[in-house]
C-alpha cells in the first residue's frame, strides 16, 4: 500500500494531504497557480516530498490514490473564457437558452443584465427535424441542412458543438447522426455534446442549458486534465487522477473530461463529505454543515449521514445545471465581508474585501470595515500569531475602519459598532440556514451544526444560538478540510434514462432492460483495475410525478434489473408514500407518471483515513494566558488555550478561546468545549 | 349592495401605537428575520401545494403586516401582488373588529371589491399574538387555477358583473382558534371546478400557520413592543430612502397618456391619464381624466391599481430599499371613483386586472421618464388574457383545457445600459413556464416555434427585447378563446427610443379560413392540423437608435436580432458585405453620413416613436387648481 494524496485547489491556496502507507497524515498548503493549476499541484507534491524526505519521483511512483478537487470548470464559467461553442437545435427552438423559461434573478431591478452568452445566436442554428412526444419521427433529419450548418459553424471558428433536439431522450437517432456529420465536416472539432447523453430527460430548457455548459467547459477541462496527467506521469505516477464531482463522489479523469459539467459546483462538496465523516465518528447523523471562509458561507443539510442532493433548480454562474448535485448553498458572508451603512441601516456583505487587500487589520491597504476587523476588536482573534504565525493583525487599523464606516454613521462607539457587525452577519448567516432548511421542511433545532473554514469556529456558537442548535462540532483539521474530504469520497456515477409513461402502462421488461444497460455502462466506466467489483453498489430509482407536475420524486427500487410484473403496484404505493413524506400530501386516486429511470452507482473509497488532527502530538496541559473579549455587555477576561495544548476529554468552560494555527474556537460564556478522541471540538451549553 | 371604500382603507397609514424602543441593528436583524419568514412561507407553499401554478410557476406571494394591516416585509413573488396584501386585512380588521381575532385563527379572502385584485387570487392570513395582544399578520397570496364562475380559470371577459366571474369571499374565517372550519372549506371546494383547490388552500393555511409560529419565536425573543418599534423603524427607513430619491428629482408636473387597444368587446382606446407631481420629497399620483365610459369591460380595482402603481415606483428606485409600507407613505394616490382604475362595485374585473391594470405601470414609467429616464423600463406585459384551447383529448377521451402557459418572449423593454433580454420583464422573473416537451406530453398539440422574431425589439441606443414567433399546431379539433391587446399600442420607447413591434394573433394560419384576431376570439373552432401563430410584441427601446454603437448594431445583425434592412432603416447604420457569408462590416463613413443627414432633417431621431399626447415638462399647477386630490 502506498500514498494516498488529496489535493484541493482554492482561490489562494492549494491544500494538500498525504496519507502514508502506515496511516500517518501530513498536511500542507501551496500557493495556487491560477494560470495553470497543474503547476501549483506539482509544486505542492514537491513540498510534500521534501517533508517526507524523498524525491518527487519516489513520492509519485508510490502513490496509490490521487484524488483532486479542481476549480477549472467553475473558473471557466466565472471568467466566461470557455470554448467557442455552437448549437444545433430543433428549428424554432434555438432561443430556449435566452428565454430561460421566463426566469430572471432580480425581480426588482429592470437594469439587471442578461447572463453572458455561451453560444451567440449567430452560432445557434435551427434544423428542420422533429421527434414527437412519443418518440416518433415527425420530420426526418435533413442531412444536407446539417452539413450546411456545420460548415457555417466551422467558418465561425467553433471548437465545441452542443446538439439539443426536442425529445431526443426518447429517440436519439437524429442527435447521433448529427454528430457524425459534424465530425465529418469539422474534423478539428474538439467535442460534440449531445443533449440525450449529457442529460437524457425533459424538459428542453434544462437539457439545453446543461448541454451548452458541458460543451463550453469541456475542452478547457480536458486540456487541464491532459496537462496534469502528463506532468504526473513524467514524475512517475502511472495511475489515473480522480476528480471530485458535484454529485459528491469522485470519478476518474477520462470520464470527467467527457462529462465536464459534472464538475461544476464541486468545490464545496469535499468539505461536506469530510463533515459527514467527522459527524459520523461523533455519532451525529443529522446536521447542517457550514463553511465560513473569507468571502462565502456555504451551507449544506446532511441527514442520516448523507448530504442532501438537489435534483433540480441547480443554478451555477447563471446557468441551469440539470444534474443531481450535493445541495450546497452559498451566501456572501465571511471574514472579509464588508460592513456598510446606508441611510442609517447597517448591512454586512455580500461584497468582500477578499484576501487582497483584505480586512483593514491585514494592513495591506484595505480601508473597508470587515467581519474580521470586528472579530479582532472584540478580542476573538489574536493580534499576534494569526494564520499560523505568518501574520500580525493591526487593531488600530481595524478600529479606524470600523469607526469611520460604521460607528460614526450609526452614532455608536467602536466596540458597539463591532458588535453590531457581528450581530448582523450572524443573523444573515442564520437566516440563510433557515432558508436552506425551509426547502426541506426541517427545523434547525433538530440538528447539530458542523462548522469549518477559517471563520467557522469563530462564529459557530453564535450561529447555534440563533438557530436553537444545541450541539456544535468543530473539526480540528479545518484548514485542509476539503482535501481530507477528497480522500473519503466514494466513486459516484449518476445515470438517467427517460421512460415517460403513465404508471399503469409501465412495461416491466423495458424497465429491466434500461436498468441492466445503465448498470453495465456504469461498470464499464469504473475501471476494474481501480475498483473492486464487490465494492460496487448500484441503486435504482424511478423518477415519478403526478401528471402536470414538473419536479420529480426519486423512488428507490430494491431490485431495478429484476423489476417484475408484480412490482408496479408497490412502486406506485411507494411513490404516494414518499410524496406524502416529502411534499406533505399525496393523491391515491391519481395515477402517477413515470418520467425517467435513474441509476446511482457507488463504489467505496479504499479504506478512508481517520480524520484525526494532523500535526505534532499534543504536549499536555497548560494555558497561555488570557484575552480581553466582548460578549455583548462588557469586556471580560477569557482564557486562551493554544490548540496543541488541549487534551481530549477536558471540559473548557467559556469564556475561553482555543487558538489554532488558522482559526480560533470561540467558547463564549455559558458554553463549554470538549476535544473528543477523534480530535474534534464539541461545543455545547454549559451545565 | 356591499360597498367598501378601498381608497379609504389605503389612506390608513397610521403607525401602531407602541412605546417600544429599538436600535438600528436590532431593527435590521428583525427585518432579516421577517423576510426569511416570508421566504419560508412561500417555499412551504411550493413544497406542499398541488397545482403546478403554485408548486412550479412560483405564483405565491408572502408578506408580513403589522396590527394595523400595514406592510412590514415581503419576499419572493410578483411585486405588484405582494404589494396588494394589505387592504383585505384592513377590511377584515374593520369587519370583525380586533376583539374577534384570536390566536389560532386563519382568514381568507379573494374579493376585488374588498381590497384584492381579481377573484383567482386568494389571500390567506393569520393573526399573531404576544401576551394576548394582536401584533402582526402572516399573509400569503396565491393565484388559483379556478375560482368558480362561468368559465374555467376565472377569466370570463364577456360578462358585465363580477358575480359572473366567480365566487366572492370578502373575509371568512377558515380556522377558528386552531379548529379547522370544515363547513367553510367544504363551501370553498364546492365553488371550484378544480379538485386540487382544497389541497392548495390547505397549503396556504399551513404556510400562514408556519409564519405565525416563526413570528412567535421572534416575538418571544425580542418582545412585542420592540418588534413593533422595529417594524416602524424599517418603515421609516424605507420612507426616508424613498423620500431622498424623490427629493433629488426636479419638482414639477409630469404627465402621460397610455391606451389599451380596446376592451374585450371592442370598445376602442381605453385611456389612462396620469399626472405625477413631484413636490419636494412627496409624489402625488393623479389618474383624473382616465376613461370612465360605463359600457367598458376593462376595470382595474383600486387595490389592483395601487399595487401596480407602487410596484412601478419601486422599479425606479434603488432596489436595495426594503419593500414595506414606507413605499406607500410618500405617495398620495388619487384615483377618481368610477374610472377604469377604480370602478364602482360590481363591475367585472377579469380583463381589467391586466388591462388597464398593468398599464398603470406603463403610465408611471412614461411620466417619470422625464425625471429619471435611466431607470425607466415599464414592467409591463401585453397579454390580453392567455389563449385558452379546449377540446377532447384523444388518449383519454376527457376534456382538456390548455391555457397556453408555455414559455414565449415579449415586451422586455430596454433600460439605460441594458438591452431588453430574456422572455419576460424583471418583475415577472419568478415565473417558471412550461415548455414544448412538458406540454406536448399533456396536450394534443405541437409547438413548432417560439424563437425570437427579427426586428421585433424597439430600436434604441439600447434595444428592446424581441418577441417570439410562436407557432402551435393543434392535433385535434378544438375551440379557442382569447383576448388580444398591444396591436395598436405596443410597448413604448423611452427617452427617444422606439416602440417594440406590436402583437398579432392569427388562428388557422395559412388555411383559407385564416382569422386574425381583432379583439376577442370567442370560442373560434379550429381543425386538426390548424396552426395558431402568435407574433408577440417586442420591448421598447431606450434612447435614440442613432446613438447606438454601430458595432452593437452589427452584432445584432449577425445574431439576427436585427435585419440588414432594419440596421439602415431603424439605426442609420450602413453595412457592407454579406450576412450569409459572415462578411458584414460597418461602413463607418457611410453610417456617419446617414446619421448626420437624419439628424439634420429631424427624421429618424426616433423613427416611429409613438406620439404621447400631453407628456413633457410643464409647470406645476397652482394649489387651488385642485388637480391632485389629497394634495
Amino acid at each position: 500500500m502506498g500514498y494516498r494524496i488529496g489535493i484541493d485547489i482554492g482561490g489562494t491556496f492549494t491544500d494538500l494531504i498525504c496519507v502514508g502507507p502506515d496511516g500517518e497524515v501530513l498536511v500542507d498548503k501551496a500557493l495556487s497557480t491560477p494560470g495553470d493549476q497543474s503547476v501549483g499541484v506539482m509544486n505542492g507534491l514537491g513540498q510534500l516530498a521534501a517533508r517526507l524526505g524523498c524525491s518527487l519521483g519516489e513520492l509519485c511512483s508510490g502513490i496509490d490514490v490521487f484524488a483532486h478537487g479542481s476549480t477549472v470548470a467553475d473558473n471557466t464559467m466565472i471568467e466566461m473564457n470557455g470554448a467557442a461553442v455552437g448549437l444545433l437545435a430543433t428549428a424554432g427552438h434555438r432561443d430556449e437558452i435566452e428565454l430561460r423559461r421566463c426566469f430572471k434573478e432580480e425581480i426588482w431591478d429592470p437594469a439587471a443584465p442578461a447572463p453572458p452568452p455561451i453560444a451567440r445566436r449567430r452560432a445557434r442554428i435551427g434544423i428542420d427535424e422533429r421527434i414527437g412526444a412519443d418518440g416518433e419521427v415527425v420530420l426526418p433529419l435533413p442531412e444536407e441542412q446539417v452539413r450546411e450548418a456545420a460548415r457555417r459553424l466551422r467558418r465561425l471558428g467553433v471548437e465545441s458543438v452542443a446538439v439539443t433536439f426536442l425529445f431526443s431522450y426518447l429517440n436519439p437517432t437524429h442527435e447521433l447522426r448529427a454528430r457524425e456529420i459534424l465530425l465529418e465536416e469539422i474534423p478539428e472539432l474538439s467535442q460534440v455534446s449531445l443533449s440525450h447523453e449529457v442529460l437524457p430527460k425533459a424538459p428542453e430548457f434544462e437539457r439545453t442549458s446543461t448541454t451548452l455548459v458541458n460543451a463550453y467547459v469541456g475542452p478547457r477541462l480536458a486540456h487541464y486534465v491532459t496537462r496534469l496527467t502528463g506532468a504526473l506521469r513524467a514524475a512517475g505516477y502511472g495511475g489515473r487522477v480522480l476528480l471530485m464531482q458535484s454529485t459528491g463522489g469522485v470519478m476518474h479523469s477520462d470520464y470527467v473530461a467527457r462529462n465536464a459539467v459534472s464538475l461544476l459546483g464541486s468545490g464545496p462538496t469535499a468539505g461536506v463529505l469530510g463533515a459527514a465523516r467527522v459527524a459520523q465518528a461523533a455519532g451525529v447523523g443529522d446536521f447542517v454543515s457550514v463553511d465560513m471562509g473569507g468571502t462565502s458561507y456555504d451551507i449544506c443539510l446532511v441527514r442520516a449521514g448523507e448530504p442532501e442532493v438537489s435534483l433540480d433548480w441547480n443554478w451555477r454562474h447563471r446557468y441551469y445545471i440539470g444534474l443531481p448535485m450535493v445541495d450546497v448553498r452559498a451566501i456572501g458572508a465571511g471574514g472579509g465581508s464588508i460592513a456598510t451603512v446606508e441611510a442609517g441601516s447597517l448591512s454586512v456583505g455580500p461584497r468582500s474585501a477578499g484576501a487582497d487587500p483584505g480586512p483593514a487589520c491585514y494592513s495591506r491597504g484595505g480601508r473597508a470595515a470587515t467581519v474580521t476587523d470586528a472579530d479582532l476588536l472584540l478580542g476573538y482573534l489574536p493580534a499576534k500569531g494569526f494564520a499560523g504565525g505568518r501574520m500580525e493583525l493591526d487593531p488600530d487599523a481595524a478600529s479606524e475602519a470600523i469607526h469611520r464606516n460604521v460607528a460614526e454613521p450609526l452614532g455608536l462607539d467602536v466596540v458597539d459598532a463591532a458588535w453590531a457587525i457581528r450581530r448582523v452577519v450572524d443573523a444573515t448567516m442564520a437566516d440563510a440556514v433557515r432558508r436552506v432548511l425551509a426547502g426541506r421542511g426541517v427545523d434547525p433545532r433538530d440538528l447539530a451544526l458542523v462548522a469549518y473554514g477559517g471563520n467557522g469556529p469563530v462564529h459557530a456558537w453564535s450561529q447555534a444560538l440563533e438557530l436553537g442548535v444545541s450541539r456544535v462540532l468543530l473539526p480540528r483539521s479545518a484548514p485542509v478540510f476539503s482535501a481530507l474530504g477528497l480522500l473519503v469520497a466514494d466513486y459516484r456515477l449518476e445515470g438517467v434514462r427517460a421512460y415517460v409513461t403513465p404508471a399503469g402502462m409501465i412495461e416491466p421488461a423495458k424497465v429491466r432492460q434500461a436498468f441492466a444497460e445503465m448498470a453495465e455502462q456504469a461498470h464499464k466506466e469504473l475501471d476494474p483495475a481501480e475498483v473492486e467489483q464487490e465494492r460496487v453498489v448500484t441503486q435504482c430509482f424511478a423518477n415519478m410525478c403526478y401528471p402536470g407536475q414538473n419536479f420529480d420524486v426519486s423512488v428507490p427500487l430494491s431490485d431495478g434489473p429484476g423489476f417484475g410484473d408484480g412490482d408496479v403496484a408497490g412502486l406506485v404505493e411507494r411513490f404516494h408514500e414518499l410524496h406524502q413524506a416529502d411534499r406533505g400530501f399525496c393523491f391515491r386516486n391519481n395515477e402517477p407518471m413515470l418520467r425517467s429511470l435513474r441509476v446511482l452507482t457507488v463504489a467505496g473509497a479504499s479504506s478512508a483515513p481517520a480524520l484525526a488532527a494532523a500535526g505534532e502530538a499534543p504536549p499536555a496541559g497548560g494555558t497561555a494566558g488570557s484575552r480581553r473579549a466582548y460578549f455583548g455587555e462588557c469586556f471580560m477576561d477569557a482564557r486562551v488555550f493554544p490548540g496543541e495544548c488541549v487534551e481530549p476529554g477536558i471540559c473548557i468552560e467559556g469564556p475561553a478561546f482555543i487558538d489554532e494555527p488558522f482559526t480560533v474556537v470561540v467558547v463564549p460564556p455559558g458554553a463549554t468545549a470538549v476535544l473528543d478522541e477523534a480530535g474534534h471540538f464539541e461545543l455545547s451549553a454549559a451545565g | 349592495m356591499v360597498n367598501v371604500d378601498a381608497a379609504a382603507l389605503a389612506e390608513r397609514k397610521g403607525p401602531v401605537g407602541s412605546t417600544g424602543q429599538v436600535d438600528a441593528v436590532t431593527a435590521r436583524v428583525i427585518r432579516s428575520a421577517m423576510e426569511t419568514i416570508c421566504f419560508e412561507m412561500a417555499v412551504y407553499v411550493s413544497r406542499t401545494a398541488i397545482s403546478p401554478i403554485l408548486n412550479q410557476s412560483n405564483e405565491r406571494n408572502a408578506t408580513i403586516l403589522d396590527s394595523n394591516g400595514r406592510l412590514a416585509a415581503l419576499s419572493v413573488g410578483i411585486p405588484q401582488l405582494m404589494l396588494q396584501s394589505t387592504l383585505p386585512v384592513r377590511f377584515a380588521l374593520d369587519f370583525f373588529g380586533r376583539d374577534r381575532f384570536h390566536e389560532g385563527d386563519v382568514f381568507l379572502g379573494n374579493d376585488p371589491y374588498h381590497g384584492a385584485g381579481h377573484l383567482p387570487d386568494y389571500n390567506v392570513y393569520a393573526p399573531c399574538f404576544a401576551d394576548g395582544r394582536l401584533v402582526c399578520f402572516a399573509s400569503i397570496q396565491c393565484h388559483h387555477a379556478d375560482t368558480g364562475g362561468s368559465v374555467p380559470g376565472g377569466y370570463n371577459v364577456t360578462v358585465d358583473e363580477v358575480w359572473g366571474e366567480g365566487t366572492r369571499w370578502p373575509a371568512v374565517k377558515v380556522v377558528d382558534r386552531g379548529e379547522e372550519r370544515d363547513d367553510v372549506l367544504y363551501a370553498l371546494q364546492a365553488n371550484n371546478r378544480v379538485s386540487a383547490f382544497e389541497g392548495d388552500i390547505r397549503a396556504q393555511i399551513g404556510a400562514a400557520q408556519l409564519g405565525v409560529r416563526r413570528l412567535g419565536e421572534v416575538l418571544e425573543r425580542y418582545g412585542a413592543s420592540t418588534f413593533d418599534a422595529a417594524v416602524q423603524w424599517n418603515i421609516d427607513h424605507a420612507a426616508r430612502r424613498f423620500a431622498e430619491e424623490v427629493r433629488s428629482w426636479p419638482d414639477g408636473l409630469y404627465e402621460s397618456d397610455v391606451y389599451v387597444d380596446h376592451d374585450p368587446r371592442g370598445n376602442p382606446d381605453i385611456h389612462i391619464h396620469l399626472a405625477v407631481r413631484v413636490d419636494g420629497d412627496h409624489l402625488h399620483l393623479d389618474f383624473s381624466g382616465s376613461d370612465s365610459r360605463p359600457e367598458l369591460q376593462a376595470w382595474s380595482t383600486f387595490g389592483n391599481t395601487r399595487g401596480y402603481a407602487i410596484a412601478a415606483l419601486a422599479a425606479l428606485m434603488d432596489s436595495t430599499i426594503p419593500k414595506n409600507e414606507g413605499f406607500f407613505d410618500s405617495v398620495s394616490l388619487h384615483v377618481p371613483a368610477g374610472c377604469v382604475l377604480n370602478p364602482s362595485p360590481g363591475k367585472a374585473v377579469s380583463a381589467g386586472t391586466h388591462h388597464p391594470g398593468i398599464e398603470v405601470g406603463e403610465a408611471i414609467a412614461l411620466a417619470l421618464s422625464q425625471v429619471r429616464p435611466e431607470r425607466c423600463a415599464p414592467q409591463v406585459y401585453k397579454t390580453g388574457i392567455p389563449t385558452t384551447i379546449v377540446g377532447e383529448h384523444p388518449r383519454s377521451g376527457a376534456r382538456f383545457i390548455d391555457n397556453s402557459a408555455e414559455v414565449y418572449a415579449g415586451w422586455c423593454s430596454a433600460v439605460k445600459g441594458t438591452d431588453g433580454w430574456g422572455a419576460f420583464n424583471a418583475a415577472f422573473g419568478n415565473l417558471w413556464k412550461a415548455t414544448a416537451e412538458i406540454n406536448e406530453s399533456i396536450f394534443p398539440h405541437r409547438q413548432w416555434s417560439r424563437d425570437y422574431r427579427t426586428d421585433s425589439g424597439g430600436p434604441g441606443r439600447w434595444r428592446g427585447g424581441l418577441g417570439s414567433h410562436y407557432v402551435k399546431e393543434v392535433l385535434v379539433p378544438a375551440k379557442v378563446y382569447t383576448y388580444v391587446v398591444g396591436m395598436k399600442y405596443p410597448m413604448p420607447g423611452i427617452a427617444g427610443g422606439c416602440p417594440g413591434e406590436p402583437n398579432k394573433l392569427t388562428l388557422r394560419a395559412g388555411s383559407p379560413e385564416e382569422v386574425v384576431v381583432k379583439d376577442t376570439a370567442d370560442w373560434v373552432p379550429v381543425e386538426a392540423g390548424d396552426r395558431i401563430v402568435y407574433e408577440y410584441g417586442g420591448g421598447g427601446g431606450w434612447g435614440s437608435p442613432l446613438e447606438r454603437d454601430p458595432d452593437a448594431v452589427l452584432d445584432d445583425v449577425l445574431d439576427e436580432y436585427v435585419s440588414v434592412e432594419g440596421a439602415l432603416r431603424d439605426y442609420g447604420v450602413v453595412l457592407t458585405g454579406s450576412l450569409e457569408d459572415l462578411t458584414l462590416e460597418v461602413d463607418l463613413a457611410g453610417t456617419e453620413l446617414e446619421r448626420a443627414r437624419r439628424r439634420a432633417s429631424g427624421d429618424g431621431a426616433a423613427p416611429g416613436t409613438m406620439a404621447v399626447p400631453g407628456s413633457g415638462w410643464s409647470e406645476p399647477p397652482s394649489p387651488e387648481a385642485g388637480l391632485l386630490g389629497g394634495a
